[in-house]
């Protein structure tokens, strides 16, 4: 192989990300930098959009093989948690180890709050399938209403993986702009009395009920929706580890590391799926728009039937707490809690506000389960191993030499 | 399109009639648990004043270094620049 200088360096030069850089690698920089920015300095959901938009860095690099799409590439590699389901149950597995359900079996009631909180899911649905969105694709935008993270993006995978880029960092978008998209609302849809009303304090909860709870929810909505059970079985599964009291290791690690390496491969592998190709595109545009139409509807559904329940409560009920209807655990409730001492200084909120608020967990989780009844195939899965080839290759060679190496030890 | 948006409403309506249901159903479900299984009070920590009276503490300790820190931070002094005399409960 002859080396001149000339044709060294020109290699080298060809070599580098330079010479395949085009116009929307560097557009995605910029908005990957400005998710990083967002996160660093603006503190907005630091833990997801800093991965995020570092994934989002990576992916776009030209021949880095960082790309979701980038066959063997250590990105697409943790995509296969995205593709194949398995990373949203497992961040849902810690949310509900960190989840305490005292609040909502205190106050039952509450329930209803997550459930009308999924308006803005189903109005966003009707909205993108009027912007010309197919049923299933408006059905993973409308659930970014729900103001949940892990399912918009197991929902997105399901229905529309071409859409997962744009729905995620729409949906995480929105989640750390919840204490600014709120409170007008709040404001707009409550009068100054309402805002003033106290609430009683929640009455204790047996241990024995706490553990029942998690089981029991599992076998009610997971018969009734099975296409829900990935989410909604794991989160009961970490909740259970919380309450049961004799799981105090796989708890800890559930809610701490288990969460937070979930959260670096599944924030990477979102960011991966960032490129160009996928996310500069007009229907990105509209997908923004309409989150945002998602979180306003959903903190408005909230409010209204808050506003309902104050009144047939006899003004027990503080309509402020519906808006923490929308999920987004804690940051909603900790929203109302603000809004109400605004409006009375002496009032808090906050316990009784993460009663709607893990209710709108379930409840974004029960719309999941519906647009996978609905739109999904329930009861069958992907076939892994043929997913998995393009990635890992043909097992078959791996398996019989390994065969031989057993037989001949065997002899 | 209009057939779209008018399926697109029919979901919804059908959709949303479903969470309510399963979340009324849950409600009902606590409801009866709770009451099957109501809230009974621990049994009362055995009081603190005997090893009080034998080690010649108030019996307030651990309430006063929980308010000694909690003032420090919130006055942002050390805790060596005040002292706690008196605690009236209610």
């Amino acid at each position: 192989m002859e080396f001149s200088f000339a044709l060294s360096a020109s290699k080298i030069i060809h070599s580098t990300g330079f010479s395949d850089l085009a116009g929307g690698d560097i557009i995605m920089m910029g908005v990957a930098c400005t998710l990083i920015y967002l996160a660093i300095w603006k503190k907005f959901e630091p833990l997801l959009l800093l991965p995020m938009g570092f994934g989002c860095l990576l992916a776009n690099l030209p021949l880095s093989m960082m790309a979701s799409t980038d066959s063997g590439g250590l990105l697409n590699f943790f995509y296969q948690g995205v593709t194949h389901e398995i990373l949203p149950p497992i961040i849902f597995m810690g949310v509900g180890a960190m989840t305490d359900f005292g609040p909502l079996l205190a106050n039952p009631t509450t329930l209803l709050l997550g459930a009308a909180a999924q308006i803005g899911v189903y109005t966003t649905l009707v909205g993108a399938v009027f912007l010309g969105f197919n049923m299933k694709e408006a059905a993973a935008i409308g659930i970014i209403g729900g103001a949940d993270g892990p399912t918009s993006i197991f929902i997105a995978s399901k229905l529309a993986p071409h859409l997962l880029a744009p729905i995620a960092v729409a949906a995480y978008s929105y989640m750390s702009l919840v204490p600014l998209i709120q409170p007008p609302i709040m404001n707009f849809f409550t009068t100054e009395e309402e805002r003033k009303i106290k609430m009683a304090q929640l009455k204790p909860i047996s241990q024995t009920v706490k553990i029942l709870f998690p089981v029991v929810v599992t076998i009610v909505c997971c018969l009734l929706l099975p296409g829900v059970t990935p989410l909604l079985g794991m989160f009961m599964l970490g909740n259970l580890f919380r309450e049961s009291g004799v799981t105090q290791r796989l708890h800890e690690t559930t809610e701490t590391h288990l969460i937070n390496i979930m959260t670096i491969m599944l924030a990477l592998s979102v960011g991966s799926s960032m490129t160009a190709d996928s996310f500069l595109r007009f229907e990105t545009i509209k997908i923004i728009v309409l989150g945002l139409l998602a979180f306003g509807f959903a903190t408005a559904g909230g409010l209204i039937f808050g506003k309902l329940m104050c009144k047939f409560s006899g003004g027990k009920i503080n309509p402020l707490i519906g808006s923490a209807g929308v999920s987004a655990v804690p940051m909603a409730a900790r929203v109302t809690q603000k809004v109400g001492q605004d409006a009375d200084s002496s009032n808090f909120l906050l316990m009784h506000a993460m009663g709607p608020n893990v209710a709108g967990v379930i409840g974004s989780a029960v719309a999941a389960g519906v647009f996978v009844s609905l739109f999904g195939d329930v009861g069958t899965a992907v076939d892994t191993h043929a997913a998995l080839a393009p990635v890992i290759g043909d097992p078959e060679p791996g398996a019989q030499a390994l065969a031989t190496v057993v037989d001949a030890i065997k002899q | 399109m209009e057939t779209s948006v008018i399926a697109a409403v029919n979901v919804s309506i059908l959709a949303m009639s479903v969470i309510f249901i399963m979340l009324t159903l849950l409600i009902f479900t606590i409801q009866f648990l709770v009451k099957l299984i109501p809230y009974k009070e621990p049994p009362a920590a055995p009081a603190k004043q005997a090893r009080a009276s034998t080690t010649g503490t108030t019996g307030h300790d651990d309430e006063v270094a929980a308010i000694t820190a909690t003032l420090a931070a919130h006055l942002g002094k050390r805790p060596d620049e005040f002292r706690i005399v008196n605690i009236q409960s209610h």
